[in-house]
């Protein structure tokens, strides 16, 4: 062991030579999906593929300043409202702390551990605390890339308080510092977790665990957010921010994971010299970080990676006899196809994350909404002298005057429209049912494959995941409301319709447009692309209830037609579209499906 | 029977041809190896047969049934075995099966039984509960090669089967390729393995910058070279620069040759 760990040493020379292999592509095995590895897209060639990739590098680049832009508008209305530039550095290190604590572990791992090509840099004569820091300095650019997005809130309010520029520098300087110490901080901790820990060494339970974690986040931030956003929330979490750093326990575990960040009241609003010294001292808190990390690296490092590489391994049962003919037993070919393509699903941490947590993600955000917004509304009601049951009476006699010939029902399902229009973004599951099968796609081009059949059941899954909760909730909702039953079923008539044809819109178009060449299903599932592509599916959400739409508004806003009229031809709209998509999609998409090559 | 009449196959639009214009024929009741050094359009001929490419020109038939106005009926017909084994990795073994035996529609009856007899005979019986991504390269071919016997169809077009596998599994395969055609049925597979194919092989084609170059028995190919060295000079002679048949000048000629020779047969 003293040998190996003697051969670890640091060259300055091969670490040039491994960042520049690293930067040019690299593979990694991001198994979230959530977009943390940095698998390079194949270079694109040709008149149209250049100009796809321009225009997703721009559009990339865009909604890049619109959430800057946002952030900055937020720091400016903390300033506004009298909170001070260190009250708001500390809002941005405290988010850049939660964030990097909760998604940056995975993160670290997937950039040092997770690389497809470490198996091949071992076999190289070089030590492994130059491939480390040469796997850190990409890791920590990137990681750098997307913290800076947090930064703005910080300078908006400098621009409301007016500060000098000098300021404006030291505050970048001291959130560039904060993000580098936070990053090595979860180095350090990762080294060892990776070295000793047996669930790092199982990848897909390690990703699913921290899918999990980040689906908990989203749905903390989600909820959050709609209650900090009001009255003076987000001055509340500044201001609680800057108490975190004020001193006790909080200020400890601070301190321990980001150490630069005790010293920014010094660099914001003391003089220059002051600033200068917090500055330096920032430095030397990343500089004794950074020995740190190179003293654990060059001792667990190594060990950790040749670890992994030969972990997995798994020994199953015999299955004979009649367990056998059991779990062989004959089956259609849509219940062949949904059983693969579940078992797919499930199975890829990647898309177990991306498609079948985070489409329960938003039934699931629904409920805690209802539920927490139910519990405000008692809570002030009983302030205001009403009982609950009181409450519910009230808002029963309202959904009473829900029927047929009534603008209020023909309003409520303008709503459904606007909520279905809003689901648009998981339409995303649809879209990418075939791209999922990748090469296996062109395995199954050889079998006597019955496309319809495999895109029925394409369709199946994503639906039972995203809509089926949803028509759960609603259907609580509308009981527990008292909504009249014909009024209520007509209303889950027109969600179905809305969700159906935009399902079998998406998955039609996936299949016309399926992208099939991955390396591995992270490449699939995040980067610019796949943003759009979400984005995307708010415009097919838009296409399918364009025309019911119209019906509805048609008698709501400009009076030309009765309620009952506008409401049934909106159903009927949707049943039309619905059986025209579903021969569309089973028909020539299915065709398509048959004679695609490579 | 296979079938090919005039195929090519262009990925470029025609600028250049992958497979060019290529015939033969290949009778029930023998197996027909097909040789051909890196690129030289073995892979893209045994997708177009496969039905996973469609041919720029020329038709394929398969028992008498069009692969392109046909597909899911030839298809029936075959199995196919392609050249990487990295298929539908996150099922387990069983499942795979499974799956294979629902889209040939296998009946109840058999499928166990018949499932059980190639796991023990390819030494699986103890993986087919584990992931097929967790097992080496020479154990997916092996799964590979299973699925595609499952469904016992009459024509079997393999690409590249030998790779990977262990002696034994080697000489179980080319035990089933014999019993198949002494069944009357048929079987086309590709190597680069010349003894595998000097062994088992009825007859031979040779293939080189997509074109047929020779098709033949082993020993009509000796006569022709009048050589008695291996198939693998013999190979090398015929898919060197320098052979009577490489060259565009020559294309005419091959073409004649490799139609007398099918026809001779």
């Amino acid at each position: 062991m003293a040998r190996a760990t003697a051969a670890q040493g640091f060259s300055w020379r091969q670490f040039k030579v491994m960042l520049r292999v690293i930067m040019r592509g690299e593979q990694h095995l991001d198994s979230t999906g959530m977009g943390f590895g940095d698998d390079s897209a194949k270079r694109r060639t040709g008149l149209w593929g250049k100009l796809g990739s321009g225009a997703r590098k721009v559009a990339m680049g865009f909604l890049f300043l619109l959430l800057a832009a946002m952030f900055f508008m937020m720091g400016y209305m903390l300033g506004e409202f009298g909170t001070a530039p260190y009250t708001a550095l500390s809002l941005c290190v405290v988010c850049l702390v939660g964030l990097t604590v909760l998604t940056g572990l995975y993160q670290a791992v997937n950039i040092l551990y997770f690389v497809r090509d470490l198996g091949y840099y071992l076999t190289l004569p070089i030590s492994a605390t130059t491939i480390m820091w040469a796997k850190l300095a990409h890791f920590l650019g990137m990681s750098l890339l997307g913290d800076l997005i947090l930064l703005p809130v910080g300078l908006g309010c400098l621009l409301a308080n007016g500060a000098a520029p000098g300021t404006w520098v030291s505050m970048t300087l001291a959130f560039v510092l904060c993000a580098v110490a936070v990053n090595l901080a979860l180095v350090i901790v990762c080294v060892p977790i990776m070295r000793f820990s047996r669930l790092a060494s199982d990848k897909d339970r390690f990703s699913r665990v921290f899918g999990g974690l980040i689906v908990v986040l989203a749905l903390v931030i989600g909820v959050g957010s709609q209650f900090a956003v009001q009255g003076d929330g987000l001055a509340s979490l500044a201001s609680g921010s800057e108490q975190l750093l004020a001193g006790g326990v909080p200020a400890v575990v601070m301190g321990v994971l980001c150490p630069p960040s005790l010293l920014g009241r010094f660099v914001v609003e003391g003089g220059a010299m002051s600033a200068i010294a917090g500055l330096l001292g920032m430095l030397a808190c990343v500089a004794v970080y950074a020995a740190i990390l190179t003293v654990v690296a060059r001792r667990w490092y190594f060990e950790g990676v040749q670890a992994l590489q030969g972990a997995g391994g798994k020994r199953g049962r015999r299955v004979e006899g009649a367990e056998l003919t059991r779990a062989t037993r004959t089956r259609g070919a849509l219940a062949a196809n949904l059983s693969r393509d579940w078992k797919t699903m499930v199975r890829v941490p990647v898309f177990f994350n991306q498609f079948v947590l985070s489409s329960l993600l938003m039934p699931l955000y629904f409920i805690v909404i209802m539920v927490v917004s139910g519990a405000v509304g008692v809570s002030q009601a009983s302030e205001a002298g009403l009982s609950p049951a009181e409450l519910l009476e009230m808002a029963r006699s309202l959904t009473v005057l829900l029927t047929f010939d009534s603008p209020a029902l023909v309003w409520c399902a303008v709503g459904v429209l606007v909520f279905g229009l809003f689901l648009g973004f998981s339409s995303y599951s649809f879209t990418m049912g075939v791209s999922r099968d990748g090469e296996d796609f062109f395995f199954m081009r050889g079998l006597p494959m019955d496309w319809s059949a495999y895109l029925a059941s394409k369709f199946v899954s994503p639906f039972a995941l995203s809509t089926v909760p949803m028509l759960v909730v609603i259907a609580v909702a509308l009981v527990v409301l008292g909504v009249p039953v014909a009024s209520g079923i007509y209303l889950v008539g027109i969600y179905l319709g809305a969700t159906i044809s935009l399902g079998l819109l998406s998955l039609g178009l996936g299949a016309l447009f399926p992208r099939l060449t991955w390396d591995n299903e992270a490449q699939l599932v995040k980067g610019g692309g796949a943003t759009l592509m979400v984005f995307a599916g708010i415009l097919v959400g838009a296409v399918v209830m364009a025309l019911p739409a119209l019906s509805l508004l048609s008698c709501v806003l400009w009076g030309i037609l009765a309620a009952p009229v506008a409401l049934g031809l909106s159903l009927a709209i949707f049943v039309v579209e619905c059986a025209a998509l579903v021969w569309w999609v089973l028909g020539p998409c299915a065709r398509h499906l048959s004679r695609l090559e490579r | 029977m296979i079938r090919i009449d005039h195929v090519s196959k262009s990925y470029d639009g025609g600028a250049t041809n992958a497979v060019r214009d290529l015939s033969l024929e290949i009778r029930s009741g023998e197996i027909f190896g097909l040789l051909g050094p890196n690129g030289a359009g073995k892979s893209t001929l045994l997708n177009m047969l496969a039905g996973v490419l469609a041919p720029s020109s020329g038709t394929i038939e398969l028992d008498g049934i069009n692969v392109v106005s046909n597909p899911l009926a030839a298809k029936r017909n075959l199995c196919y075995v392609s050249d990487s084994p990295d298929h539908l990795l996150r099922l387990k073994g069983h499942e795979f099966l499974r799956f294979i035996a629902d889209v040939y529609e296998v009946p109840d009856a058999v499928r166990a039984e018949r499932i059980a007899s190639l796991a023990r005979e390819y030494g699986m019986e103890g993986e087919l509960d584990n992931q097929i991504q967790s097992y080496s390269h020479g154990m997916r071919q092996k799964m590979m090669i299973m699925g595609a016997l499952l469904p016992d169809p009459a024509i079997w077009i393999l690409d590249e089967p030998m790779t990977g596998l262990d002696p034994k599994a080697s000489w179980l395969l080319k035990q089933s390729m014999r019993r198949h055609a002494d069944a009357g049925k048929t079987v086309l597979f590709s190597t680069h393995v010349l003894d595998v194919a000097e062994k088992v092989v009825d007859r031979v084609g040779v293939i080189a910058h997509g074109e047929l170059l020779f098709v033949g028995t082993v020993d009509e190919m000796r006569e022709h070279f009048k050589s008695n060295g291996s198939l693998e000079e013999m190979f090398l002679e015929l898919t060197s620069d320098n052979s009577p048949f490489a060259g565009s000048g020559e294309k005419d000629h091959a073409s004649e040759k490799s139609a007398s020779a099918t026809e001779a047969r």
